[in-house]
């Protein structure tokens, strides 16, 4: 069983660790993240206008800034600056927008919290509420177990 | 004695007036639609929405198309959900009555914004010649079913919601409310599934982005009621079977609920924008009150009110502080590794991820408040965060149905699991090894997990049918075909809740497609080629047409792959006369393996030539058989069971065991 797990878990773990660093990747990556502002409410790789007044331009300055800086988030922070927060689709990771990606996190782990702090009460809880009173009927509860093994598959 | 017989009169009197009142809507409906077929253009929604030359399905669906009309549409259904529930009374009249109660209260609220606050009805001035016409967008056959379904599974959540409310409200003994509801419950997660999915293929066919799902708030609205009722339909099997997580379940009906809600106003008041474009009204004070200091764009009074939101939950928390000693446990969680937490982790999950979902798409409006400007925040979000709890959730799909209840032994989860688990790493490394993951990247890598964990999931469940069919096939001696046929109809809700299960792996499948897109864009003069994939598209002519409602212009485009001719596309782009506004109509053709898509990006003034963006888009027809599949399953496990069918043992061999175990048949004394 171990085995059969880490032979599952070996791929994941190595292409984990294989990301394309190809400079077009990159490109239709953050074209991706970026939104036209030409008011049609695409994103910039996606605004099929023609004559739209911004995304010719936008693209064209994408690619200049895929060639000549190597980090992403100085790039989106380029459009941030010079067309406005609006034009970035993703929140940055920095500031009062990093709460946008905290929030989430935060959210599931609190559900995580709860749920475990609600089995250790159900594992703590001495006996079944509803069991209490009810006499066991053996015929039944053999019927019940056999019930239990046939519907269980 | 007395007080009972004027209760029982009063509830009938409540009962037959909830019935009018689904008659009054109803004609209401009825003659706003015929307004909109005869061109009547003294009502002011007509003219709003539709257009002489509008045909007819379209002047129909002017009825949902605006605020005032999908507001009357939302009465119109909700009384009609009560109209069935008020006569099938007899399920238990007491909490029906109840129910109803809760139900006459969303009513009356709906009935006030159609009365007071938007009118249908409301008379021109000056009748115009002719009307604005019909949004472009929505003028597509599908539109016509679209957002009637989404408006049922909306609606229909009130059902269960008002159960819900009305069996803690009554401290109602036992489970009888969560039976009830069961298949109304199923019945608008049906509608919402189907509903939202419509939407998708609408978009794919329609806006012209070549994708069915953008994240954008309108379509998130819809998605969120559809999580959070797909976790309160898991969560409550723990409440019939073994009387757990009851506040829970209150909770998470109440929240669906809430979310639905919280959909209308998303759609109708113009609170975050939308490509969908619904205008901005005063409307949204009255789903989520005025205080003046959220973003709201209805924003005027000098004093502060609470909207139909907050006082639902008010309600909901009063109710669920005075009566909550009735939602206790009657069970304890015996192991974690049991069918008890796989639900627990699958409601986590589910509720994590609208959580995530609905925190990306009210940030903007949460943005605009503190720091006074509203960010965007689009797909890449949405993606990152929702993708790898998907994917969890999806394995669990998997692992949560061959989880006993109570506990599950270590041999039976091996016994359950081995083959699956060997399929799926065989599935993963042959497609490591087929090529088709070069170049990886995050996207390659989710793509290869779905196949990997999809694989794993359609094999437990395909599984789950051999073993229950080769029991019943023993004990009833016969094939396997018909001993797994039958093992579904003795047990449709779970057999039926596993076809669902394998429509969503489909769907899944098919999303795992996204990571291989290819697109070109390029102008095409005739005879030029634009190469994409295996096909080769060749420019033939542009041309002009002009009808009464729009003037379009298309390219007209030969298809080859691998040098063979396939089929002639024409993308093309129509401008609607009534409205001046612009929509596109990509051109598509269509395989198992992948769409081949085109769309009309413009005309070049300065050449006359044509420029059209073409895609490829791998596995997009599984999304849709995939939401095929989920709508079959849930059809089947909203059938009921058949009676359980007697073993056919062969009379000689059973008397002969009789007498082996001295026993006697049935109805035979000694």
């Amino acid at each position: 069983m171990k085995q059969l797990v880490r032979l599952l878990l070996l791929p994941c773990m190595v292409l984990l660790f294989m990301g394309a660093d190809n400079q077009e990747a990159r490109f239709q990556n953050l074209g991706g993240k970026i939104m036209c502002t030409c008011s049609c409410e695409q994103m910039l790789l996606k605004c099929n206008h023609v004559g739209c007044p911004n995304s010719a331009r936008m693209i064209s300055e994408l690619r200049t800034n895929v060639q000549n800086t190597s980090n992403d988030e100085a790039v989106l922070n380029w459009f941030r600056k010079k067309w406005g927060v609006t034009a970035v689709v993703e929140p940055s990771t920095h500031g009062f927008e990093l709460m946008a990606w905290v929030l989430p996190v935060a959210g599931l782990g609190l559900g995580l919290l709860l749920v475990i702090v609600l089995i250790r009460n159900w594992k703590l809880r001495t006996a079944p509420v509803a069991s209490a009173d009810i006499h066991l009927n053996p015929e039944l509860e053999a019927l019940r177990a056999r019930a239990h093994r046939e519907t269980e598959i | 004695m007395r007080k009972d017989l004027v209760g029982t009169r009063l509830a009938e009197t409540a009962r037959r007036a909830g019935i009018a009142c689904f008659a009054a809507v109803f004609l209401a409906a009825c003659a706003l639609v015929y307004a909109a077929l005869t061109d009547d253009f003294s009502v002011a929604y007509v003219v709003n929405h539709s257009n002489r030359a509008l045909p007819g399905p379209y002047k129909f669906a002017a009825l949902w198309s605006g605020q005032e009309g999908s507001i009357l549409f939302w009465c119109l259904l909700l009384s009609a959900y009560g109209f069935v529930l008020r006569l099938r009374h007899k399920v238990d009249q007491r909490l029906v009555a109840a129910a109803s109660m809760v139900l006459a209260g969303i009513q009356i609220f709906f009935l006030v914004l159609v009365n007071f606050v938007a009118n249908p009805f409301g008379m021109m001035r000056t009748i115009p010649p002719d009307g604005n016409g019909l949004n472009p967008l929505l003028q597509y056959p599908e539109m016509v079913i679209h957002p009637p379904m989404l408006y049922l599974g909306y609606v229909g959540v009130a059902v269960p919601f008002a159960f819900g409310l009305a069996a803690l409200i009554m401290r109602y003994p036992g489970e009888k409310w969560i039976h009830i509801t069961r298949r109304w419950t199923m019945v608008a997660w049906l509608f919402l599934t189907f509903g939202i999915s419509l939407g998708g293929h609408w978009a794919y066919n329609v806006l012209g982005w070549g994708g069915y799902w953008g994240w954008d708030p309108v379509e998130n609205a819809s998605f969120l009621p559809w999580l959070s009722a797909t976790a309160f339909l898991h969560s409550v099997m723990m409440q019939e079977k073994r009387g757990m997580m009851k506040v829970w379940n209150v909770w998470l009906i109440f929240t669906t609920f809430m979310l639905s809600i919280l959909g209308t106003l998303l759609t109708r008041s113009g609170m975050v924008s939308s490509v969908h474009a619904f205008a901005q009204s005063s409307i949204g004070a009255w789903f989520a009150g005025d205080y003046g200091w959220f973003g709201e764009p209805w924003h005027s009074m000098p004093w502060a009110y609470p909207g139909f939101l907050e006082i639902i939950f008010a309600v909901c928390l009063w109710f669920y502080i005075k009566n909550r000693d009735h939602l206790r446990s009657e069970n304890k969680l015996e192991s974690l590794v049991s069918r008890e937490s796989s639900f627990m982790f699958n409601n986590l999950l589910l509720l994590g991820v609208t959580f995530a979902i609905l925190c990306g798409t009210l940030f903007p409006i949460l943005s605009e408040a503190i720091r006074g400007y509203k960010i965007t925040v689009g797909a890449p979000f949405f993606n990152k965060v929702t993708i790898p709890m998907g994917l969890f959730l999806l394995f669990l799909t998997g692992v949560g149905p061959l989880l006993a209840w109570r506990s599950t032994s270590v041999g039976s989860i091996r016994r359950n699991f081995t083959v699956p688990a060997i399929l799926a790493a065989i599935v993963g490394i042959g497609l490591i090894a087929s090529g088709w993951f070069s170049g990886w990247d995050l996207a390659k890598f989710y793509s290869w997990l779905a196949f990997v964990i999809g694989t794993l999931v359609a094999a437990t469940i395909a599984s789950e049918f051999f073993r229950g069919g080769r029991v019943l096939q023993s004990k009833l001696n016969t094939n396997i075909v018909f001993a797994m046929y039958h093992l579904m109809r003795r047990n449709m809700r779970r057999y039926g809740g596993y076809v669902v299960h394998l429509g969503i792996v489909v769907l899944f499948i098919g999303v795992a497609g996204l990571a291989f897109n290819k697109e070109q864009e390029q102008e095409m003069a005739p005879g030029t080629q634009l190469k994409i994939g295996h096909y080769t598209l060749v420019g033939q002519e542009y041309t002009q047409d002009d009808n009464a409602n729009y003037t379009s212009e298309a390219a007209l485009l030969d298809v080859y792959k691998d040098g063979k001719f396939l089929t002639r596309l024409n993308p093309e782009r129509r401008l609607f006369h009534a409205s001046g506004q612009p929509s596109t109509i990509p051109a598509k053709y269509s395989t198992l393996g992948e769409d081949l898509y085109v769309i009309y990006a413009g005309l070049n003034q300065d050449t006359g030539h044509p420029i059209v963006k073409a895609l490829v888009n791998p596995l997009v027809s599984w999304v849709w058989i995939g939401v095929l599949i989920v709508t079959f399953g849930t059809g089947l496990a909203l059938v009921p069971n058949a009676a359980p069918i007697a073993a056919q043992v062969p009379k000689a061999v059973a008397v002969a065991a009789l007498e082996k175990q001295d026993m006697q048949p049935a109805g035979v004394s000694k």
